[in-house]
């Protein structure tokens, strides 16, 4: 497999008949954490924005590669925290409440319609905190009380949808009134928009936890076998807190960045993210059971599914059809990805 | 010899647990260098000697000294810092980490490999390596353990218990509990190059139910009964008999199938022809008639459990026929299987065999919940009797019917599985695949007996053994495959006194 690996690392024995390892050794295979590089799926990208391209010209322009990086950044941001709680073998569902509050609590305190506040950087501490808050509730409950963390999940997602309804009251849409921050998301840096650089910071730092930190190494090992990681002494349970905690904080950073992207206010500024997130999770192969997977392969996954939905609509897809479609070709997707895996669902020998 | 305290000495050493004493004065001591034996039933208290020298448990009485210092164990981590590593009888890796970050997991607090968090790759692949070459194993430190063979990857848990600290003073203890227990014959030698290198540098702890194997590795043999010491004796003069008085109370009786028995005439139970699967086995032709056992032996890769999962359906055939009963069958499924009166025991017990959660009455009836429905519906009155005359024929322990099955040891479990087949007034192929892995003498005997009773009322059984010996006492036909193919075949019935050398080397 990743032969230039093995001559560095002493090769390997030449015990039986059966040994035959394989080497996770190669940088490219290295950086997506897994034995083999995704080359299934960057193909499966490349024929999608060939297909596209020749269905559309104007896909394969600039303006729309930059209005594809604008709609990943979202995502990109919320499928780094997922990834750490997929990897550990739990589940969090809820992003789109967290976003719904983070979001709405956010530009309640910055320059808006509604209310005289603005607490300036302030309002990102808030939006943050409660992020953070209902990611260390989710956490808590599921660490401490041992709650399946999809119900308490389910759970913390109405909560923050109640809470951002509360905030949005009855009164008047809270639309942002500063122009810069108005402009913020989508003004270009080098070229690509600043949402895309905020999500390529957020997933740099999910990429230094997951394969660089005792952390995120314990998450995997949380997730290939919890027995073995408590027996070794590992802190299971602060493990377990600390990582819904950064995905809750992910989520309120990604609900106020996507209600700067809208420029207003919204109890649903999260509506549809987690059918984006965790099949691009899925999608990129980190296993919904644990412990296999990566930050970098999400990635890929989450590309995958924006450029689906973005070529769905530059091809002309009747709107009707669009979420049908979308649905169907993500169940293709997620077929041909698990194909190769499957051997794996039996029973080692 | 003279000043140099011993690696392990214990005084008096007990433990109890409600009225039961697993572990009953046990004084012993360890040199350094030594390769010790110990064995003794599923429940001698083995285990519960183990979890004491590996911190999981405190012990109610006596002292334990390691190269000369008091211990006192509170969490098994301590033990590690004093030099005991344990290799456990069910791998204890993370298969989806690397081969580095299993060795050093547990030191990477120690100043070096790691800081604020933050892993040091490059130093933590540096000293797994010289790890991996103190012990003499060739293995990539930057593998990933999942893509290992089983044999390598008990050398990386051989690895890891040695890891411990190498600038500790005295020498470290590696205790190995049940190494060969799912070992084929090639890997077993493998792994007993690998204790003799191990004693150069520390005292071994070797756990086994395989007396062969204990006597040829270790110079020392401790028995176990009743959780006190019975025997400890050096392994040069001693005969397995002897062994055997130690562990259990009777006298064993080394049972031979009585061979005189003629095959019974009309079709054979199953019979395979020209069976292939690409890359497991190639042309393959057999036939078990009833009351027939027919043993397959050969390595892991002979491709022996795979056929064995073919006849019961749970892997198709590429080419070739299956007949059962005289009727090739076409479309071979688990429940078609099943109902034609097949019956199959996996190697993975835990995962294949067995539910767990599942108390023993709702176990035995998953196979052939027939005998207790009235219509539609499951009688538990009647599932519960089932099971209660199945856990006292084949003395089941604790005989609790309504228990979680996984609470159970393995080889009362492994009692249940077979229950859950023999529940079947037609049964008619019994296919076993190391049906004895992980079990004690007394429940080995008792799953042969039941072996040996169904075939008696005419089942057919197909057996994949742990052992050539156990092969011998068993079958009346062996099957010797390699690479897939049967590459010889001997009728018990006729060869007299055929070796295991020679089935050895017909398999490699």
């Amino acid at each position: 497999m990743a032969d230039a690996a093995q001559s560095g690392g002493g090769g390997t024995r030449a015990a039986g008949p059966r040994t035959a390892p394989r080497h996770g050794g190669a940088p490219f295979a290295r950086l997506f954490g897994a034995t083999t590089g995704p080359v299934g799926l960057i193909s499966a990208l490349v024929v999608l924005i060939l297909v596209f391209s020749v269905l559309n010209p104007r896909f394969a322009s600039v303006e729309n590669l930059q209005n594809v990086l604008f709609q990943v950044s979202v995502p990109l941001i919320l499928v780094v925290g997922a990834t750490l709680v997929i990897q550990m073998g739990s589940i969090d569902l809820s992003v789109e409440g967290i976003m719904g509050a983070a979001g709405m609590a956010w530009i309640l305190l910055s320059p808006n319609t509604r209310l005289a506040i603005d607490l300036g950087v302030w309002a990102w501490a808030v939006g943050l905190g409660v992020g953070l808050g209902l990611g260390l509730l989710t956490g808590l409950i599921y660490a401490k009380l041992k709650v399946p963390s999809f119900v308490v999940s389910l759970g913390t997602w109405y909560v923050g949808l109640g809470i951002a309804i509360l905030l949005y009251g009855n009164s008047s849409l809270p639309s942002l009134t500063s122009d810069a921050l108005e402009r913020w998301p989508t003004a270009l840096t080098l070229g690509l928009p600043n949402s895309f650089w905020l999500a390529v910071a957020v997933l740099a730092a999910g990429v230094l936890i997951s394969n660089h930190t005792r952390f995120g190494r314990g998450l995997m090992a949380i997730g290939n076998n919890e027995p073995i990681a408590r027996g070794s002494g590992m802190p299971v349970d602060l493990y377990k807190v600390a990582a819904f905690a950064i995905a809750g904080l992910l989520c309120g950073l990604a609900g106020i960045l996507a209600t700067m992207q809208l420029g207003s206010g919204s109890t649903d500024i999260g509506f549809g993210q987690l059918f984006i997130v965790i099949p691009a999770a899925v999608i990129g192969g980190t296993a919904l059971s644990g412990g296999e997977g990566g930050m970098m392969r999400s990635t890929l996954g989450v590309f995958l599914l924006i450029i689906l939905n973005n070529g769905l609509v530059l091809a002309g897809v009747d709107p009707d059809y669009q979420s049908g479609v979308f649905g169907l070709l993500l169940l293709v997707a997620i077929i041909a990805v698990a194909w190769p895996g499957r051997d794996r669902l039996k029973v080692a020998k | 010899m003279t000043d140099v305290p011993p690696v392990l000495k214990l005084t008096e050493i007990s433990r109890t647990f409600g009225k039961i004493k697993a572990v009953d004065s046990v004084s012993l001591e360890i040199r350094k260098g030594e390769v010790i034996g110990l064995t003794g039933e599923n429940g001698a208290g083995k285990t519960t000697l183990l979890k004491i020298l590996s911190g999981i448990e405190r012990p109610d009485e006596g002292r334990m000294e390691i190269n000369g210092q008091v211990a006192n164990f509170r969490r098994p981590t301590d033990a590690l810092k004093a030099g005991i590593g344990i290799v456990h009888q069910e791998q204890s890796l993370f298969t989806n980490l690397t081969v580095a970050e299993n060795i050093e997991h547990q030191n990477i607090d120690r100043s070096g490999l790691g800081r604020f968090g933050i892993q040091n790759w490059g130093r933590i692949n540096r000293s797994a390596q010289e790890v991996l070459d103190k012990i003499g194993v060739r293995l990539d430190p930057r593998a990933r353990v999942g893509d290992l063979s089983f044999v390598d990857r008990q050398m990386v848990e051989i690895a890891r218990a040695v890891s411990v600290d190498p600038d500790m003073a005295g020498t470290p203890l590696v205790i190995l509990d049940e190494p060969t227990a799912v070992l084929e014959q090639a890997e077993v030698d493998v792994l007993e190059r690998e204790i003799r290198k191990l004693r150069e540098f520390a005292s071994v702890i070797f756990v086994s139910h395989r007396l062969d194997e204990v006597l040829r590795i270790c110079d020392r043999v401790l028995v176990m009964r009743h959780g006190a010491l019975t025997s400890d004796r050096s392994t040069e003069g001693v005969t397995k008999d002897e062994l055997f008085r130690a562990m259990v109370d009777e006298t064993p009786r080394l049972s031979k199938r009585d061979r005189a028995a003629p095959p019974q005439p009309g079709p054979a139970a199953i019979a395979v022809s020209g069976l292939t699967r690409e890359g497991k086995y190639r042309d393959v032709s057999f036939s078990v008639r009833p009351g027939e056992i027919v043993a397959l032996v050969g390595t892991n890769g002979s491709g022996r459990g795979s056929l064995a999962r073919t006849l019961f359906g749970a892997e198709t055939s590429d080419s070739g026929t299956i007949e059962v009963a005289g009727t090739r069958v076409g479309g071979w499924t688990i429940p078609r299987a099943v109902a034609a009166g097949l019956a199959y025991v996996p190697a993975e017990r835990k995962v294949e065999g067995m539910i767990g959660g599942y108390p023993g009455t709702r176990n035995i009836a998953l196979a052939h919940p027939e005998a207790a429905r009235s219509g539609p519906f499951l009688r538990h009155a009647k599932m519960a009797r089932i099971a209660q005359d199945w856990f006292d024929r084949l003395g089941v322990s604790p005989n609790d019917i309504r228990q979680p099955l996984g609470q159970f040891s393995g080889g009362n479990q492994q009692k249940v599985v077979l229950a859950k087949w023999l529940n079947n007034p037609d049964l008619k192929v019994l296919i076993l695949d190391h049906p004895l892995r992980g079990l004690d003498v007394g429940v080995s005997q008792a799953v042969n007996r039941e072996i040996r009773a169904a075939c008696d009322t005419g089942t057919a059984v197909v057996l994949i053994p742990d052992t050539i010996e156990e092969a011998l006492e068993m079958a009346d036909e062996i099957l010797v495959l390699k690479d897939g193919e049967v590459t010889a075949r001997h009728d018990m019935r006729t060869a007299d006194g055929l070796a295991v050398q020679e089935i050895v080397a017909e398999m490699i």
